[in-house]
């Protein structure tokens, strides 16, 4: 008798937990759902036809915006710059940031001053950095060329613009990029660094040898994300570069033209398009990082 | 344990509660209006706070900037959540206007005492007309004026522009005006400013951007490409700005820190020029230059228009609002307090007095208008045809390649509309 309650008990306990537990993520399901997934199909879905005004009068026309994507010359170049913007930014603001999450874990005065002041960035919004960088950018009234005596077109040369873009880029992920790395810091035991002190290793063999291994899986993890989000990048761009700068065609993304062709022309079908071709890349681009983890993260 | 589950109820309904907005009930109504110019603001919110002190009806006003502006509609129009009242332009007008999205004035008008049609400019009336019904009530019409810097045409010795400068008069100063370092340039006309720049300068050499039926680019036509060398000749005389720099600093920042000295701009502009110390001590403008062959001097013009959601719950208290905004009353006082010229005729002379610069030019150039070239999908092609003008600027190609291309691209987009 006593048994049966204490199972009855149990399962009473267990079927509470699990409707609970579901409870409390089924908002979060829920928009995810509604905010991400559904659209996530009807983009796709969307990218297969002719779109009418205001959603009205869609004509399918099969895989013709596709054909018009890859023969197009624009989303060739804006694929360049994007790679080109990721190439400097995934790199840069991942070893800056690892570097100063090495710096700001020992104890030192002021520590979480500096730390703040890193993380800051990460606070304002894009749309306030982009505008103080362009300002400081500014060819003729800029801070920039002002304090160096140069004159650098920094945001409206073709050639560098999208450098220029990817340097904002970085200085505003370091912070975030930090507070990762530095907590993933705090999981390394001390004894490791006291055993190889004993042994007579120097801070840098330390850093290469036991912090970048055992660090490993939350590079890992800001890898992949830093390389999806700078894939991604448009706020900058759009603030950054002004419709009129020739720089345009040289430095606008993949999500720019997105924007362009989906929201100011007005073709939600071919805007589609080219937002599920940069899934594609995308999902190409993280399969090959899965793989290739195997050969450099470790798990303990 | 049972009163921590109702206070975790009460608490969770609470905030439900609080997500929901409250509507307002019975007879008060507010009118949500949307608008893209923050310069005009000010007026436009004085103007309706006498409409609410008349009617009781109260009104909303934000102010989004252009370019989001038509993403916010485009999604309202689709979501079914358009602004009660809001500003329409020429460039998406037709697309509007053929899906039903806006509310049909027609018969409202026929019967309203304050608006005659007659008393408005056609063309302004044929922007917001589609299969012979009225969308929306014109709100202003601009036209173009050349502005100078008296300051810097002093100091070269040079006399002010007058009304009778050709454009060759403009491209000879503009040499005097332009320092070799670099600190000073004579003239700026950007790449995307069509109609307050370039597209001047072809109808007064007798080109077209479209044919009247909308199916043809004028781009191609032989006065078109002569018309648009004027400015090749500029670019390539060195007396504007690269456009690096103004693509980073407009034509009318450019202008307010004194470094062109001239430059073209619409009647909208003034506000702007108004509140700025540098350009109310320095400037001033005057009629655009004549064509010296054709003799001709017209002005692109162009009119906003007060148009209101199909699918509003507040139809009737928006059309009211509307006619409110459209009547001789809210248009004189729109031109007094300086937010615009207004479209009803003949109520302008007050904007006019509204700064102290000589803004009887715009009036003059009323004279000879024409109204800003659009279609259904003007935004289409008109940001394509900036895309291939910046090549010009740059160096790459020559205006009359560049002017075959945007004839094909246009003619391309003409072709699927």
């Amino acid at each position: 008798m006593a048994k049966t309650t204490k199972s009855q008990a149990r399962t009473k306990r267990e079927r509470s937990e699990f409707l609970w537990g579901w409870l409390f993520i089924l908002p979060t399901t829920i928009g995810l759902i509604v905010l991400n997934i559904i659209p996530i199909f009807q983009t796709i879905y969307q990218s297969f036809f002719k779109t009418g005004d205001f959603g009205k009068g869609n004509i399918f026309i099969g895989l013709q915006n596709y054909q018009k994507v890859f023969a197009d010359k624009e989303i060739w170049q804006a694929l360049i710059n994007t790679f080109k913007y990721a190439i400097v930014e995934v790199p840069f603001s991942i070893a800056i940031a690892l570097v100063l999450a090495v710096l700001l874990n020992r104890k030192m005065r002021g520590r979480s001053v500096y730390r703040t002041i890193i993380f800051l960035p990460m606070v304002a919004a894009p749309a306030a950095v982009a505008m103080v960088w362009r300002w400081l950018f500014n060819s003729d009234y800029g801070l920039i060329n002002n304090v160096f005596h140069v004159h650098v077109n920094w945001v409206s040369d073709p050639k560098i613009a999208v450098f220029s873009v990817a340097i904002i880029g970085v200085w505003s992920i370091i912070g975030y990029n930090m507070v990762l790395f530095l907590s993933g810091l705090q999981e390394i035991p001390r004894d490791y660094y006291e055993a190889a002190s004993i042994d007579g290793a120097t801070g840098v063999n330390a850093f290469f040898n036991i912090t970048i291994p055992l660090l490993s899986p939350t590079i890992f993890f800001v890898l992949v994300t830093r390389v999806i989000g700078s894939l991604q990048v448009f706020d900058l761009i759009y603030m950054v570069i002004d419709k009129s700068n020739p720089a345009l065609t040289k430095t606008q993304s993949l999500v720019y033209l997105f924007y362009k062709y989906a929201f100011i022309n007005k073709n939600m079908g071919y805007g589609a398009t080219i937002v599920v071709v940069l899934l594609i890349i995308t999902m190409i681009l993280t399969v090959f990082q899965m793989i290739g983890q195997k050969k450099w993260v470790f798990y303990n | 344990m049972n009163f921590k589950r109702v206070a975790a109820l009460l608490l969770t309904g609470a905030m439900v509660m609080t997500a929901v907005p409250v509507y307002a009930k019975g007879d008060d109504v507010t009118l949500s209006v949307s608008i893209w110019d923050s310069n005009q603001e000010p007026g436009i919110k004085e103007i309706l706070a006498d409409f609410t002190e008349k009617t009781g009806i109260k009104t909303e006003i934000s102010v989004v900037k252009w370019d989001e502006y038509w993403t916010m509609l485009e999604a309202g129009a689709q979501g079914g959540s358009l602004p009660d009242v809001f500003w329409m332009h020429s460039n998406e007008s037709e697309r509007y206007m053929s899906n039903d999205m806006l509310l049909d004035l027609t018969d409202k008008i026929k019967d309203s005492d304050l608006i005659d049609p007659e008393n408005y400019p056609e063309d302004i009336w044929g922007l917001y007309t589609y299969d012979d019904k009225y969308y929306a009530v014109p709100k202003d019409i601009d036209t173009i004026a050349l502005w100078y810097n008296k300051t810097l045409f002093d100091e070269a010795g040079l006399d002010y522009p007058t009304a009778d400068w050709t454009w060759d008069d403009v491209t000879e100063a503009a040499k005097k005006l332009t320092k070799d370092d670099g600190s000073q340039y004579g003239l700026g006309m950007r790449n995307d400013n069509n109609q307050a720049g370039y597209y001047n300068l072809i109808f007064d050499n007798g080109g077209y951007i479209i044919s009247d039926d909308k199916t043809k680019s004028g781009w191609d036509d032989e006065k078109t490409i002569a018309a648009m060398q004027t400015l090749e000749g500029w670019i390539k005389d060195g007396v504007m700005p690269s456009l690096e720099t103004m693509s980073e600093n407009n034509e009318d920042v450019l202008f307010e820190a004194g470094k062109i000295a001239m430059t073209c701009q619409g009647s909208w502009m003034l506000a702007a020029f108004k509140e700025n110390e540098y350009t109310a001590a320095n400037c001033d403008c005057v009629e655009l230059p004549k064509n010296a062959e054709t003799g001709r001097r017209a002005s692109l013009y162009n009119g906003l228009g007060w148009a209101a959601s199909a699918s509003g719950e507040h139809t009737e208290e928006a059309w009211q609002l509307i006619e409110y905004l459209g009547s001789k009353e809210a248009q004189e006082k729109q031109a007094e307090l300086g937010v615009t010229m207004s479209a009803y005729k003949d109520t302008s002379d007050a904007w006019a007095k509204s700064a102290d610069f000589n803004l009887q030019a715009y009036l003059n150039m009323m004279d000879d208008m024409e109204i800003r070239p659009y279609s259904k999908s003007t935004v289409t092609w008109e940001n394509e045809d900036n895309e291939i003008l910046k090549g010009v600027y740059t160096g790459d190609i020559t205006m009359e390649e560049a002017c075959k291309q945007m004839a094909d691209q246009m003619n391309e987009k003409l072709a699927e509309e």
